[in-house]
């Protein structure tokens, strides 16, 4: 644990996670703008239109453009033929070892957003925890699913 | 036991109650909006209820079976739904019998039983069987392999009772006594507030503190009552406390009115540990549990299941011997925390006490000494934490100390641990702190997780280099 894992996701990730929050973003400013009117209709107390206005800013330009980027950055792994290597957190830096024969069942998942730049997310189960690895290239991901998969052999002392 | 069988047919009055039970708030409802005008309505709707309950009592009491083919346990069930369900002898985590006052009365027992699956219900839940039937069906489901042994040599099964001492001991310092300790510290010094005022007013002093006095003794009269509530509670619960190993299985029975009768095979058993409650830890005692895969109901401290509930500290090592001995691990040399962890101990107690300080000051000032006392109090406790935790390895076997309030070490095997985590933050990064993570299968199938917060990040990941295996 002493070096983090090697690879990096696919670079669409900041792409696919701005889109994603970009979506959410609409919300926001939708109540806003709600205030906005609000103000101008019925003397909606100016104060909090401002306060709406400044978090839709600081929160737009936090998750749209500020963290993808630094998410992306942190996010790494690494599948050895024993175990499973995952790192990620922007503040709170992650580090999980998840040994191979503790491994469950592994599946790949993609949505829309992601479907669009051709990725998806590979999640690992164990008996006690779950670990999603984001937005890999498709085609790596189905590599990776198939590969932990015959790698998680069944261990005799299983749950 | 291949064809299907019914349960006692006491079943149905088992379901009626809980049938009722579940209806009461109904019942109540339609009295009490139609008791004026529509009386006889009411009747008739209440008494209409009633049989269809008990009409749905006797269905899924004849319509349920259950039988043992091969190495499955069969279910059948369903009033309207018809269900099967199957459960692999294999993969049962634990068989309970427990018996209340009913099931006593009628000489019947109820079976449930445990698989790792998600859910609070047990997987197969027997409401009742005849005695016989039931330790015959336990017996039963216990016989997996072939190579058995008969499991007649009860002679030379080891086993541990509680003493009546300790049993009374554990009852003394329970939970509620830390109710007591507050609600006595609060009223005291309320009443020292109180006393001048009143007490050298000379035209009514004496009586007032006469009626003071009373007021006082029946004050301690109801703690007393509380404490010695809580006492028999927790007599009642673990009377004739017993844990035995049989083969390959702990076999826990416990209860008065209630028993209980609990069988875990030792390879389910994910972690074992023992806690010291603020309360048992000044005398040396502690509760031993165990952390099981699955669903049990079986309730204890911090919901895992015990395994003895007061036990000294010094007495660990043979007990775990004789039942346990592959989680007997050496705690001597725990690896405590480094200085500079401290802070972070203090802080995460500090704040919350503070908040409440200065919520406290603004709304009721009067009661400003209570969150002052439990600030001092909080200082001490992250103190405590800070000096308690650590983490030692011991072959195969890591165990892990930590203090919320009690103090509780965990043994768990290299091979239970599913998942390892570290987890650091900014600060930490600068000064080579790191929290780890430890998850093992917990209860209702959820994942359960322990955490050693603060550690020196080398020694963080020396416990990762034992956990991997690709042998760093």
């Amino acid at each position: 644990m002493r070096k983090p894992p090697v690879h990096t996701i696919s670079k669409d990730a900041i792409k696919a996670w701005k889109i994603t929050a970009a979506l959410y973003e609409i919300i926001v400013w939708l109540i806003s703008i709600v205030a906005i009117v609000l103000h101008f209709v019925l003397d909606f107390p100016l104060w909090i239109v401002l306060i709406l206005i400044l978090t839709s800013i600081v929160s737009t330009y936090l998750t749209v453009f500020l963290l993808p980027k630094l998410r992306w950055r942190r996010w790494r792994y690494e599948v050895f033929d024993q175990e499973i290597y995952i790192q990620h957190g922007i503040l709170v830096v992650s580090r999980t070892l998840i040994p191979m024969i503790r491994v469950q069942h592994v599946e790949t998942e993609q949505g829309p957003i992601l479907k669009k730049f051709d990725l998806a997310s590979v999640s690992i189960s164990t008996a006690a925890t779950t670990h999603k690895i984001p937005a890999l290239s498709n085609e790596i991901a189905s590599d990776l699913r198939d590969r932990i998969s015959t790698l998680a052999r069944v261990d005799e002392d299983d749950v | 036991m291949s064809k299907p069988e019914k349960l006692h047919p006491a079943t149905i009055v088992f379901n009626l109650i809980k049938g009722i039970k579940d209806s009461i708030f109904l019942i109540i409802l339609v009295f009490v909006t139609m008791f004026d005008d529509h009386l006889l309505y009411a009747i008739f709707i209440v008494f209409f209820l009633l049989l269809l309950i008990t009409g749905t009592s006797i269905l899924s009491w004849s319509r349920f079976t259950y039988r043992i083919d091969g190495d499955e346990l069969r279910l059948e069930y369903g009033i309207f739904i018809r269900k099967k369900r199957y459960i692999s002898k294999n993969r049962i985590q634990s068989i309970d019998l427990t018996q209340n006052l009913l099931h006593r009365i009628f000489k019947l027992v109820k079976v449930e039983i445990e698989t790792a699956g998600t859910g609070s219900e047990a997987e197969a839940s027997l409401l009742a069987l005849s005695l016989e039937d039931g330790e015959a069906l336990r017996a039963e489901l216990k016989t997996l392999k072939k190579n058995e042994e008969v499991e007649e040599e009860t002679s030379t099964v080891p086993a541990e009772t509680i003493s009546r001492k300790r049993l009374i001991f554990a009852g003394a310092t329970s939970g509620s006594i830390g109710v007591i300790l507050a609600l006595v510290g609060f009223v005291s010094s309320e009443v020292i507030r109180f006393i001048p005022n009143s007490f050298y007013d000379e035209a009514y002093k004496w009586l007032i503190g006469l009626g003071l006095l009373l007021m006082i003794l029946m004050g301690i009269g109801v703690l007393l009552l509380v404490w010695l509530l809580g006492i028999l509670g927790t007599m009642t619960k673990y009377w004739n406390f017993t844990v035995s190993k049989v083969g390959e299985d702990i076999v826990i029975t416990h209860g008065l009115i209630e028993k209980k009768q609990i069988t875990i095979p030792i390879r389910r058993i994910q972690a074992v540990g023992h806690v010291e409650s603020v309360f048992r830890q000044p005398f040396g005692y502690c509760t031993v549990i165990a952390e099981i895969a699955g669903g049990s109901n079986e309730k204890g401290e911090q919901f895992s299941t015990v395994l003895f509930p007061v036990l000294k500290v010094d007495e660990l090592n043979s007990f775990l011997q004789k039942f346990l001995p592959e989680y007997q691990a050496d705690n001597r040399k725990m690896h405590s925390l480094p200085k500079r962890a401290l802070k972070y101990y203090i802080a995460r107690v500090f704040f919350p006490a503070l908040l409440l300080l200065i919520a406290v000051g603004i709304v009721v000032p009067h009661f400003i000494w209570v969150p002052i006392l439990l600030l001092i109090g909080s200082i001490i406790l992250g103190v405590l934490q800070y000096k308690d935790t650590g983490h030692v390895m011991d072959g195969r076997k890591l165990s892990i100390r930590y203090r919320t309030l009690s103090k509780t070490t965990m043994v768990m095997n290299h091979k239970r641990i599913q998942a390892l985590n570290k987890k650091q933050h900014f600060l930490h990064k600068r000064e080579n702190l790191a929290t780890i993570k430890l998850s093992i299968v917990g209860k209702m199938g959820l994942g359960k997780h322990y955490f050693v917060k603060e550690l020196d990040e080398e020694e963080l990941h020396h416990v990762a280099d034992w956990y991997s295996y690709r042998g760093v």
